[in-house]
C-alpha cells in the first residue's frame, strides 16, 4: 500500500499534462471550428490537378 | 412532372437543357446561368473535387447584376477600409462573412481558389461561424477583387458589423469551456478518491490512508473552487446588491462553505468531507452554463453575420469635377449626383434632373415616388430613373432615417418586462434555503452544539439548487438548438416564455406578408405575337431599367435580343428598337391607351399594342396556412401597413385578416401596438426601417431574414429563408420548451423538498447528498434532451 505514495503523485503530474494540453488546445482555437476539421482529412489534395496559379490571375474580376 | 435537380444547387431544373456544365466526364444540367457560371469557375481552379466531397448542394445562384460589381469598388476607399480592415505594415487583414456556406466541401473550395490568387497571403474558412479571415497584400490586389474572386465560385463574401455581445460572448465562450474542461478532469480524480472513501464507510480504511486521500482530493478540488467556480461568485455578488437573490447565492455559498469546511475537516483529521461533491455541482453548473453560452454565441454570430457592412459613397460633386467619397464626409450644401440605381448619401433637394425614387425602406410602399425639382429625397432611398443632382439639407442626426432610429430606441426602452418565472423562484428559494440553514443552526446550536455546525453544512450542500439552476438552461439551448435547425435566429433571452403568451399577431404587409418583389401573374396578348414573345421582348427593353417592375421581367430574359436606342421616360416607361423595330413599354397613360388598373405594364410595336401584363406583390405562399393556423390557436390577427392603397385589403382578404390598419406611419404604427398591447400580447413582424420602431415596441418582435439591419437589431426572433410558418413551428417548441421547463422545476422542487428534513434532522451522509445531486442534474438534463427529438 505504500507504493500509493509515490503512484499518486505521478497520476497527478499526469492529470496535470493532460489539463496543459488541453488548455492549449482551446487556446491555439481548435475548438472553434469543430464541423470542419472532422472531416478535412477526407479532402486529400493529391488528385488535383496542378495549381493553376495563372488561370487565377487573368480571371477576370 | 418531375423536373431533373441542378447539379450545382439542387433546385428543379426549369429551363430544360439551356444550361449544363461538363464535370467529371457527363454534362450536367443547370437551373440558371448563375449556377453554370459558377459551377464553370469551380471548374477553371481545378476544384472539381467539390463536387465529390460536398454533403449538401450549394447554394442557389443569382445572375450576377452589373451594379453589385460595381458596389464592390467602394471596399477600395481609404475611408471606408478603416472600419473593417486591420493593416499592419505591408499586409492588410479582414474577417468577411460569407453567404451560402453549405458543408465543409464550400470551406475546401473557398480556400484552394483564394489560396492561388496572386497577393493573397492566408486565407481561413470557419464553417461554424461562416466567416473567412483574409490576409492580403494591398500592394498586389484590392479589396474588391477578393470579394469579387470569391463571389465567381458562387459566394457573397461582405464585411460585416460584429456585435459588442458577440466579442463578448466569444471570450465567455473559450473561458467558460476552460473553466469546463478543468473541473471535468479534477472531477474525475476526486470522484476517485471518493470512491474509495465511500467504501472507507462499509469496510475499514486505515485512518492514515483515509486522510491521504482527503488531501489529494483538497488539492484536486481547489482550482475547480477557485478558478472554475469564478462565475457563480461574481454573479452572487452582483444579484446581492441588487437586492434580488438569484440561484447563485445559494451556489456560492454551498461551494465556499463545503469546501472551507472540508478543509478545515481534512487539516483536523475530523469531521466530514464534501470534494467530491463541490467538484461535481460545479462541473454540472458550467456544462448548463457552457451549452446556454454556446447556444448564445451562435445566435449573436449569426446576427452578426446578417448586419452587412455595405459602405454607402457618393458622388461629390464640386467644380465640375466628380469624385467618390464615402457618405460620412458629406457636408451640409454639398452637391451630390445619385447616379440610377443608388442609393441616395444624405437627405437633400433635388436641384437638377427629374427621377423615380424607391422609397420602400422608409414606407413599406413599391412603387416609386416621381421627384423633380425642389423635391425632398431621403437618405437610404433607391434612385431608379434618371440621374439627378442632389444638394444636402441634412446629415447625421438630423436625418429622417435616424429620426426612426431614435423612436426605435425610445420604443424599447418602454417596452413591456417580462418577469421571467425562473427569476422569481429562484428569488424566494434562495430565501427560504438560508433562513431553514440558519434555523437548523440555531436549533442544533442549542440542543446538540458539536454537531451543529457539520448539519447545516449538509444542509447546504444537499439543497444545493443544481437540478434547480440546470432547469432552464438546458431545456432552452435544447429549443434554441432546434431554432436555428428550423431557420429561426432567437436574439434575445426570455423569447420561449413570451413566445407561449402571444395572442395577438400583427403583421406588415409588403416584404412580410407578401414577398415585396413583383411577379407577372397575368398576360392578355392583341397582336400576333405569342405569349414568350411578348415576354422576351418586355424583358429585353427593362433590363437595363431598375425600377422594381424590371426585376419581374427578369427570368425571360434572352441574351440574343439586343436592343438600341433605349430611351427612358421618367415615371411612364421605356422605348426602344430590337431588329429595327421600335417596342414601347410603359403605363397605360405613355401607350396612349385607357388602363383600369394601376398595376398594368403594356407592350407596344409601333403604334400597335401587343400585350397587357398584371403584376402583383405575390403573397409568401405560407402566409394563409400561417395565419389559418393562428386563429385556430385564438390568436388575434391583424395587419399594419405603410401603404395606403386598396391593394392591402386586397390581400388582407385573400389570407384572411379582417382587422386592417393602413397608410401608417411609423409613429403610427407604435402607437397602434400600444394602444392594442393594453388588452393583449402582441408579436409584431416586419421587415423594413418603417417597422423598426414597433417592432422595439411590441412584447416579442419578429423580422424577416431578407429585413434591413436596423429592423433585425430590434427583433426578438429572425425568420431566415423569410417562411412565416416557421412562427408556428416556433410557437409550438416554445409551449414544449415551456412544458419540459415545468417539469424540471417541479423535480429540482420536489427533490430539494424530501432532502431538506432529512438533511436538517442529520441523516444526509455526503455520498448520499453527492448522489442525490448528481441523480437530480441528470434527470433533469435527460428531460431536457427529449426536446431534440421534436420533429417537425
Amino acid at each position: 500500500m505504500s507504493m500509493l505514495y509515490v503512484l499518486i503523485p505521478i497520476a497527478m503530474l499526469f492529470v496535470l499534462i493532460a489539463i496543459g494540453i488541453f488548455f492549449w488546445a482551446v487556446k491555439s482555437e481548435q475548438f472553434d471550428d469543430l464541423d470542419r476539421q472532422s472531416v478535412s482529412i477526407l479532402f486529400d489534395e493529391d488528385e488535383k490537378p496542378v495549381p493553376n496559379a495563372d488561370d487565377n490571375e487573368s480571371t477576370p474580376s | 412532372m418531375k423536373y431533373p435537380e441542378c447539379f450545382h444547387c439542387g433546385e428543379p431544373v426549369l429551363t430544360g437543357s439551356q444550361f449544363t456544365t461538363h464535370i467529371n466526364n457527363s454534362d450536367r444540367l443547370m437551373c440558371c446561368p448563375g449556377c453554370q457560371a459558377v459551377s464553370a469557375a469551380i471548374l477553371e481552379a481545378g476544384l472539381s473535387n467539390y463536387y465529390k466531397y460536398r454533403t449538401e448542394p450549394g447554394s442557389k445562384q443569382t445572375a450576377l447584376v452589373p451594379e453589385e460589381l460595381t458596389a464592390y469598388s467602394a471596399f477600395d476607399l481609404p475611408e471606408v477600409q478603416q472600419d473593417f480592415v486591420h493593416s499592419e505594415s505591408d499586409v492588410s487583414r479582414v474577417s468577411l462573412s460569407i453567404d451560402g456556406i453549405t458543408c465543409a466541401a464550400c470551406a475546401w473550395l473557398i480556400e484552394h481558389k483564394l489560396k492561388h490568387v496572386q497577393g493573397i497571403t492566408s486565407i481561413l474558412v470557419n464553417t461554424t461561424t461562416e466567416r473567412a479571415l483574409v490576409t492580403w497584400l494591398p500592394a498586389q490586389i484590392k479589396l474588391s477583387e477578393i470579394l469579387s474572386q470569391i463571389s465567381l465560385i458562387g459566394y457573397q463574401a461582405a464585411p460585416y458589423q460584429v456585435d459588442d455581445q458577440e466579442i463578448q460572448s466569444k471570450q465567455n465562450s473559450r473561458k467558460f469551456l476552460l473553466r469546463l474542461g478543468l473541473a471535468g478532469f479534477a472531477t474525475m480524480q476526486v470522484m476517485m478518491f471518493a470512491l474509495a472513501l465511500y467504501a472507507g464507510y462499509f469496510t475499514e480504511l486505515e485512518v492514515e490512508f483515509r486522510d491521504y486521500f482527503r488531501w489529494v482530493s483538497m488539492i484536486f478540488a481547489a482550482p475547480v473552487v477557485f478558478y472554475s467556480a469564478q462565475p457563480f461568485y461574481f454573479s452572487a455578488i452582483r444579484s446581492m446588491f441588487s437586492g434580488r437573490l438569484n440561484m447563485d447565492v445559494s451556489v456560492s455559498i454551498a461551494i465556499l462553505g463545503a469546501y472551507i469546511a472540508s478543509c478545515i475537516a481534512t487539516v483536523n483529521a475530523t469531521g466530514e468531507v464534501y470534494f467530491e461533491s463541490v467538484s461535481m455541482f460545479t462541473f454540472f453548473l458550467l456544462l448548463g452554463r457552457y451549452f446556454e453560452q454556446n447556444a448564445r454565441q451562435k445566435a449573436s454570430v449569426s446576427s452578426s453575420n446578417l448586419h452587412k457592412l455595405v459602405p454607402l459613397t457618393a458622388h461629390l460633386l464640386s467644380n465640375d469635377t466628380c469624385e467618390e467619397v464615402p457618405a460620412k464626409g458629406l457636408k451640409l450644401g454639398d452637391i451630390i449626383l445619385v447616379k440610377p440605381g443608388e442609393v441616395v448619401a444624405a437627405d437633400g433637394t433635388i436641384i437638377e434632373g427629374c427621377s423615380s425614387f424607391n422609397e420602400a425602406m422608409l414606407t413599406g410602399e413599391q412603387t416609386p415616388v416621381q421627384k423633380s425639382d425642389a423635391g425632398e429625397v431621403y437618405a437610404g432611398t433607391i434612385n431608379v430613373e434618371q440621374p439627378v443632382k442632389v444638394k444636402i439639407t441634412a446629415i447625421g442626426q438630423d436625418q429622417l432615417v435616424a429620426e426612426i432610429i431614435r423612436l426605435q430606441e425610445s420604443a424599447s426602452n418602454n417596452k413591456p418586462k417580462v418577469a421571467l418565472y425562473v427569476d422569481t423562484i429562484s428569488n424566494y428559494f434562495t430565501w427560504a434555503i438560508l433562513s431553514i440553514a440558519l434555523l437548523t443552526y440555531i436549533v442544533w446550536k442549542i440542543y446538540w452544539p458539536e454537531d451543529a455546525f457539520w448539519v447545516t453544512l449538509a444542509v447546504l450542500v444537499a439543497t444545493c439548487p443544481c437540478a434547480l439552476a440546470l432547469a432552464t438552461p438546458t431545456a432552452v439551448t435544447c429549443a434554441t438548438g432546434i431554432f436555428t435547425r428550423i431557420g429561426i435566429i432567437a436574439r434575445k433571452p426570455g423569447v420561449f416564455e413570451k413566445l407561449t403568451k402571444i395572442n395577438h399577431v400583427v403583421f406588415d404587409k409588403t416584404g412580410t406578408l407578401t414577398c415585396g418583389t413583383l411577379t407577372i401573374t397575368d398576360i392578355e396578348l392583341y397582336g400576333q405575337l405569342g405569349k414568350s414573345e411578348v415576354l422576351e421582348v418586355a424583358a429585353a427593353l427593362e433590363v437595363s431599367s431598375l425600377h422594381p417592375i424590371a426585376r419581374a421581367f427578369e427570368p425571360y430574359n434572352n441574351p440574343q435580343l439586343i436592343v438600341s436606342q433605349i430611351q427612358s421616360f421618367v415615371g411612364l416607361g421605356l422605348s426602344g428598337q430590337i431588329n429595327n423595330i421600335n417596342y414601347r413599354i410603359g403605363s397605360d397613360e405613355f401607350i396612349e391607351v385607357t388602363g383600369d388598373q394601376s398595376q398594368s405594364v403594356y407592350l407596344s410595336q409601333g403604334d400597335e399594342l401587343l400585350a397587357r401584363f398584371t403584376l402583383v406583390d405575390e403573397i409568401r405562399v405560407d402566409a394563409k396556412k400561417t395565419v389559418e393556423t393562428l386563429t385556430q390557436q385564438g390568436c388575434k390577427v391583424s395587419v399594419a401597413s405603410g401603404d395606403g392603397s386598396i391593394h392591402v385589403d386586397e390581400v388582407a382578404s385573400r389570407i384572411g385578416i379582417s382587422d386592417i390598419h393602413k397608410g401608417l406611419k411609423p409613429q403610427d404604427k407604435l402607437s397602434l401596438i400600444q394602444k392594442l398591447q393594453k388588452n393583449a400580447s402582441i408579436a409584431m413582424f416586419g421587415d423594413g426601417i418603417n417597422d423598426a420602431p414597433v417592432l422595439a415596441g411590441a412584447n416579442l418582435s419578429v423580422a424577416m431574414g431578407s429585413g434591413s439591419a436596423i429592423t433585425k437589431n430590434s427583433a426578438d426572433l429572425i425568420l431566415l429563408g423569410d417562411h412565416l410558418s416557421r412562427f408556428n413551428d416556433a410557437v409550438t417548441v416554445a409551449r414544449l420548451t415551456d412544458r419540459i421547463i415545468k417539469q424540471n422545476l417541479y423535480w429540482a422542487l420536489g427533490y430539494n423538498l424530501f432532502i431538506i428534513p432529512l438533511a436538517v434532522t442529520g441523516h444526509v451522509a455526503p455520498y448520499i447528498a453527492a448522489l442525490g445531486m448528481s441523480v437530480s442534474s441528470l434527470i433533469v438534463v435527460g428531460n431536457s434532451l427529449r426536446l431534440l427529438r421534436v420533429r417537425l
